[in-house]
């Protein structure tokens, strides 16, 4: 029996020999069966491993395509840090309201052809060609075009979310003010910042002919939480719902229907809920918050508009507030 | 302007390699949570600071890199790196799309789930993504005899198993370790 090393054999296997190499293993693989079955056991694994590696590949596809990681694009030339935090949310609050018709997420919409190329044309082919093919996986279908969802998202605004909006982000007085007027008295802004969310910014938008308020949050690790709020009846109890990579926990409590998104886990949002549940509403929110209603309230013009906001998307304003009147802990 | 169009030409790039590089940080954490979370992140700061992308380099080797060196880094900042949490078995199976799980290779996720980090993006990077082993080595800031180490050991050890584990006992085995069972041949057809 020839002795022939898994170090050199595994190189075969990988085609990282020289053609002389080759020719020598391939000699010796014709005279011993030994050292064959060792060949094909290492071609196995080789073909097992690019197996195991292509399926997760096609998961990923899946998932990137329903949710995908990047932020929307960043101005270079305007603004600051906290501004560009209000451009992140931007495409966020567009892709969570666009959740909220029932869709997933419109903004980026990779190549899927690209996608669909997992990787570069390898180097080095392997000599021995006895390893499986990987497995052909079907690209999922969208169910609809990124423009026809737009449309959807689109048709959630409506003339105060361009021209009223909620001026100061700034002031979570004043945006529970404003969400309170127009969504109804018992409406929350919950504070999630001891769960590891921070308030960004709120907006009104609509659904049919009813106001629905978005309440934007940003957590420790990136990921966008939102809060829709919109006028309902009766109470109902927390129902989880998972499409694609976002999870939502929907209820009704003081006649305000909730519906909480993100990517977080069904447990973390039920437990999010469960907080804005015993969250007290907007009126007793400002009757807690240090500022004394009787101070006079910040100048709307006063208030800098965001100066990252992206013309094309007008709905958009105010920023992410500088300052949070936190309720003391 | 010239930057604004090398920024977007990065940024389109990054998106329509989002697939490989969600593997590649997958791969490496042994889950998905902690995985998407690591890519978010080095997204964030390959973005912020591209200007460290030289022209040139493939961006996909970048990107990969960029990856590894956040997971390195945050590793070693960890204040106490042996304590952090191993995946476990079951998160790194769930890598594997449920759909597929007529054809879900056990035998496979199971070895890759228990072999170190490193080691299993060593094999992703040459196996999966058709990598050589200098530019493997380049993204896990090694050397190629080192990738070709991890492989052969890897290599050999799964050759060992297989050989091991007749097709009856590897049937067996793939049928309680697994979360997806496998359907039966007769299902196939």
């Amino acid at each position: 029996m020839t002795e022939l090393s898994d170090e050199l054999l595994v190189a075969y296997v990988d085609g990282q020999l020289v053609r002389e190499q080759t020719r020598a293993v391939d000699k010796v693989l014709e005279q011993d069966d030994v050292i064959a079955r060792r060949v094909d056991a290492l071609k196995e694994a080789h073909g097992r491993l690019e197996s195991a590696f292509e399926a997760i590949l096609a998961g990923e596809v899946v998932e990137v395509l329903a949710a995908p990681m990047l932020p929307p694009r960043i101005e270079r030339q305007r603004g600051n840090g906290l501004g560009r935090v209000g451009l992140a949310v931007v495409g966020i609050g567009l892709a969570l309201a666009a959740l909220v018709g029932g869709y997933g997420w419109p903004l980026v919409t990779p190549d899927r052809t690209a996608l669909r190329q997992p990787a570069l044309a390898p180097r080095a082919q392997p000599v021995a060609a006895a390893t499986p093919a990987p497995k052909v996986v079907p690209a999922p279908i969208a169910p609809t075009t990124w423009q026809e969802q737009v449309l959807r998202a689109q048709a959630l605004l409506f003339g105060d979310s361009v021209e009223v909006g909620l001026e100061s982000q700034g002031n979570l007085d004043l945006v529970a003010f404003q969400l309170a007027q127009a969504i109804g008295p018992a409406v929350k802004l919950p504070d999630l910042q001891p769960q590891g969310f921070k308030f960004v910014r709120a907006q009104l938008l609509r659904f049919g002919d009813k106001p629905l308020a978005q309440i934007l949050y940003l957590g420790a690790e990136g990921a966008p939480l939102a809060l829709y709020a919109m006028r309902g009846s009766g109470d109902g109890e927390p129902a989880f719902k998972q499409e694609g990579a976002i999870g939502s926990v929907s209820w009704t409590d003081d006649g305000i229907a909730y519906l909480l998104t993100g990517e977080e886990d069904e447990t973390a949002l039920f437990r999010l809920a469960e907080k804005i549940k015993h969250e007290p509403a907007a009126p007793d929110h400002l009757a807690l918050a240090p500022a004394p209603r009787s101070e006079p309230r910040p100048e709307l013009s006063q208030v800098p508009a965001e100066p990252g906001a992206p013309a094309s998307y007008p709905a958009i304003t105010g920023s992410a507030p500088t300052s949070q009147t936190t309720p003391p802990n | 302007m010239q930057a604004n169009i090398h920024h977007e030409s990065v940024r389109h790039d990054l998106i329509t390699m989002l697939p490989r590089l969600k593997r590649f940080a997958d791969v490496l954490v042994g889950e998905k949570r902690a995985g998407k979370a690591l890519l978010r992140r080095a997204l964030l700061r390959m973005l912020t600071d591209q200007h460290r992308y030289q022209r040139g380099t493939p961006l996909d080797r970048w990107a990969f890199a960029e990856i590894y060196r956040l997971w390195l880094s945050e590793l070693r900042n960890h204040s106490d790196p042996l304590r952090q949490a191993k995946a476990s078995e079951r998160d790194f199976e769930r890598l594997f799309p449920k759909d597929q799980e007529a054809d879900f290779d056990a035998l496979t996720a199971n070895f890759l789930g228990h072999l170190p980090p490193q080691q299993r993006s060593t094999l992703l990077l040459v196996y999966g993504e058709g990598f050589d082993y200098e530019d493997a080595g380049r993204v896990l800031d090694t050397n190629p005899d080192t990738i070709q180490a991890r492989l052969i050991l890897a290599t050999a050890s799964l050759a060992d198993r297989l050989g091991s584990a007749s097709p009856a006992q590897a049937q067996a085995s793939a049928t309680i370790e697994t979360l997806y069972p496998r359907k039966s041949q007769d299902d196939d057809q």
